[in-house]
């Protein structure tokens, strides 16, 4: 039975939205993207959707179900729909792992690279403590990241192949470059060679390649104003 | 099988991520051991614990897994979802994978891990531990926390439900609690949110969460929260221990 489009929620900027889009783009499954300005995503019928008034949220017409936060979504997915395991383990430890990972990029990497963007690039005046605390904690958890890749045979988070584990991070990895360029002596890519291998090689996916230009088209739309 | 019995160890210190897994392991009635990670000390950055969380964060727990080997496991919210996942079989605090019920606790557990955590943190920091005061930063994740906690009060009232995915306590209740105690310590006054704090009352009535929450040491913040002097006494404290700890940090980027 094919399946039915799956509509797709997001902002007119910002990583977490395409998070989702890769993994969908990875399993083939189609979807919908549906932009939505600020404004439309603080009010109904938005929030009745997600009652956090952020992107990204799903509506599955194949389950009927909707649901919201990129880790939570990403989760559902990969259970209802990556039944031939390509982008995960289903074996006990490597699952615990998997999501291990996943926390760690919501709880870890987003909401401090989040806080980077905000203090380098889009706050009125220089606060250079709140500029270091943020660009300290990028170098730090991807010096975490850098560290275990190292030890990694595989050079993947989880098992020998890339799962969604490893996906979950580009987006806001592919952050690091704009939020740093006001303040270049805090961040060196070199400095990290398993990270830059990792997370240069996932750019190289067709699914992870059409995502981030869809993402630059839809970024590039909201400065000509289109939402 | 022996390796089907809990060996758990819990690597935790009296903090609201910490006391997630201490109380989930009491609403489960599981033993467990417990192991003080004294942060003031920089401890979890040894190597030996590094070993078992790279993050070098807590809370962490090791098990004795399924085929006999030890497993180790980080990030308070996967660990909630391994608990419950192996050992609640009876769904006492969480719903079984694949429903409905079971994608919505999802949904509010994530919105705790990547929402309400680490913004009330930062409110903490620029409220608390920053080397300076910097009112915006203070502004920016108060209001912040405060939005979030408009979304639960709003949530919980307008559903007229006891808990966050209806009737039955789960791990997205329990993710919540230790953070909505101690909202006073970031600046948030809990009675702008009558819905989130009877919630908080009802769910400190909870056997499960009175025994948890006192692990590793005695859950003090909402007596440190009455008295204006404890309050500011126990905050120079801490900033002294997270100043020393981000320098070290700030010196060492990589932890290979």
């Amino acid at each position: 039975m094919a399946l039915q489009k799956i509509t797709v929620y997001s902002a007119p900027g910002g990583p977490n939205p395409f998070k989702v889009v890769i993994i969908l783009e990875e399993l083939g499954i189609p979807y919908d993207l549906k932009v939505l300005g600020y404004a439309a995503l603080k009010q109904k019928p938005y929030t009745d959707v997600n009652p956090n008034g952020r992107a990204p949220a799903i509506v599955d017409p194949n389950t009927g179900l909707t649901v919201w936060e990129s880790g939570a979504i990403i989760e559902y997915l990969i259970d209802q729909y990556d039944k031939e395991k390509k982008l995960h383990y289903d074996g006990f430890a490597e699952k615990w792992q998997q999501h291990q990972w996943v926390f760690y990029q919501v709880s870890g990497q987003g909401p401090y690279f989040g806080q980077a963007a905000w203090f380098n690039l889009f706050h009125h005046e220089k606060l250079p403590s709140a500029v270091d605390r943020y660009m300290d904690e990028i170098n730090r958890v991807v010096g975490v990241l850098d560290g275990v890749l190292a030890k990694s045979k595989s050079g993947w988070l989880v098992g020998d192949k890339c799962t969604y584990a490893d996906l979950i991070f580009v987006p806001w990895n592919e952050m690091i470059a704009p939020v740093s360029a006001p303040t270049p002596e805090k961040w060196d890519i070199n400095k990290y060679p398993a990270y830059k291998k990792w997370a240069e090689g996932m750019k190289e996916r067709p699914a992870v390649k059409k995502t981030l230009e869809l993402q630059g088209q839809i970024m590039a739309d909201a400065q000509a104003g289109k939402y | 099988m022996s390796s089907q019995e809990p060996s758990i160890t819990l690597y935790t210190t009296q903090t609201p991520n910490g006391i997630k897994i201490s109380i989930t392991l009491e609403e489960l009635g599981i033993p467990y051991k417990v192991q003080k990670i004294d942060i003031s000390k920089n401890t979890q950055k040894e190597p030996w614990y590094l070993s078992i969380n790279p993050n070098g964060r807590i809370p962490a727990i090791t098990d004795t897994f399924t085929d006999g080997q030890t497993i180790n496991l980080f990030e308070s919210g996967s660990i909630m979802q391994y608990l419950v996942s192996r050992y609640d079989k009876d769904y006492k605090i969480s719903y079984p994978p694949g429903t409905r019920e079971y994608y919505e606790m999802n949904n509010w557990l994530f919105f705790q891990n990547a929402g309400v955590g680490p913004m009330q943190g930062q409110a903490n920091h620029f409220t608390r531990y920053a080397s300076e005061q910097i009112e915006y930063g203070i502004n920016r994740y108060q209001n912040e926390t405060r939005r979030l906690y408009g979304i639960l009060d709003k949530h919980l009232s307008t559903n007229k439900i006891p808990y966050l995915t209806g009737e039955k306590c789960t791990i997205a209740d329990i993710a919540h609690w230790g953070w909505v105690a101690s909202a006073g310590w970031a600046g948030i006054d809990i009675d702008e949110f009558p819905t989130l704090k009877a919630w908080e009352d009802r769910m400190l009535a909870r056997p499960g969460v009175e025994k948890g929450r006192h692990v590793p040491d005695p859950h003090k913040i909402k007596e440190v929260l009455k008295d204006k002097e404890k309050m500011e006494r126990y905050g120079a404290e801490t900033r002294n221990w997270v100043q020393e700890g981000m320098k070290k940090d700030a010196k060492k980027p990589g932890q290979k």
